[in-house]
């Protein structure tokens, strides 16, 4: 009687065992959660007409903001620099960057046309993950981007993306860090409210 | 007895011609004799790009150590650094792998990040570029723009 309650308790924790590393699609998951709820924000047609376009902008931009940790981006972005910033200054930063990048890519994702999500995986290692997710254009080409995560409680944040091998935290660390060694952090700061505010 | 000191003058010369040719050797080799100053760290690469060991890395240009080891790891790239003795490599640093000029022969550029925490001996650096490749790229332009 008593062996069998044994068994029956490690057949629970072997199911236990192997729901675990079952769950470990958690960032992946998240991923697609966002990627989905953006490509619905972009297909509803009810949001199509220009005048919602206002609209359909702030909706999109909330669901990048739930996913992303604009802060760390920042952080990584700025590298050496950050640490030397007040906070006010982090604040406004981070602000900005935020800005110019949904400047830079919403226009893209407004664009979409019907492109295909393909995922293919995550790894996980520690607090960090790597998420890889295939673009598919109707011509058929495969674009691949990797979304690197980091656990911040239960939930998985974006901190850098990789399109094409290229990484989007090493191309903007490099120009802030050429502008500001060769000028001032202030005069970096004017160059991207004059990005941002450009038509 | 003067031609003994002959041979003994040439034996010394061919001597201090054959130290003087390891020098060269192992100064031109890159090679270390005497135990390597400084510490080691590693980084996981999708593609190596044919890096060789003994590439350079560098921090804004400057030599800061070599690539001393390349292996696969799990179908990946697994490249140990020799960094530089008392230099701070931060913990969301970035590696890539880049090439000098066109065609040019591939070396190490480290982004240095803005963490606080510092990379320890032995300690991985997580953020890392894989070398582009051209060939892909143009093929992806020739038969069709990626947007």
């Amino acid at each position: 009687m008593k062996r069998t309650r044994l068994y029956l308790c490690f057949l629970v924790l072997l199911v236990l065992g192997i729901a675990v590393p079952g769950l470990a699609g958690v960032s992946e998951e998240k991923i697609k959660q966002t990627t989905d709820r953006i490509l619905s924000i972009v297909m509803d047609p009810a949001l199509k007409n220009p005048s919602k376009a206002e609209e359909r902008k702030k909706l999109i931009r909330s669901a990048v903001d739930e996913r992303f940790d604009w802060t760390e981006m920042t952080r990584r972005a700025l590298a050496t620099h950050w640490a030397q910033r007040t906070p006010e200054e982090k604040k406004e930063f981070v602000r900005l960057f935020s800005d110019l990048l949904e400047r830079t890519y919403l226009g893209k994702v407004e664009d979409y046309s019907g492109e295909k999500v393909r995922y293919e995986g995550e790894t996980i290692d520690g607090d960090y993950s790597v998420v890889k997710v295939k673009i598919v254009t109707k011509k058929n080409k495969d674009i691949p981007v990797h979304y690197r995560l980091r656990k911040e409680g239960n939930d998985w944040l974006v901190y850098d993306i990789s399109i094409e091998g290229v990484s989007l935290i090493n191309n903007y660390r490099t120009q802030f860090n050429s502008i500001i060694t060769q000028s001032s952090y202030e005069n970096l700061v004017k160059q991207l409210r004059a990005k941002i505010t450009q038509k | 007895m003067k031609k003994f000191d002959l041979e003994v003058a040439v034996g010394l010369f061919i001597i201090a011609g054959i130290v003087c040719l390891g020098y060269l050797s192992i100064k031109l080799g890159k090679m270390e004799v005497l135990g390597e100053k400084g510490y080691e760290v590693y980084a996981i690469f999708s593609n190596s790009g044919g890096l060789k060991v003994g590439s350079t890395i560098e921090i804004a240009g400057v030599d800061v150590g070599r690539v001393k080891n390349i292996t696969l790891d799990n179908y990946q790239a697994k490249l140990v650094f020799m960094l530089r003795e008392g230099l701070k490599i931060q913990e969301d640093a970035i590696a890539s792998i880049k090439t000098k000029g066109l065609v040019g022969e591939r070396y190490i550029v480290i982004t240095p990040g803005g963490s606080e925490k510092v990379i320890q001996p032995g300690g991985r650096i997580r953020e890392t570029q894989s070398p582009v490749d051209i060939e892909e790229l143009i093929s992806k332009f020739v038969f069709g723009k990626i947007d």
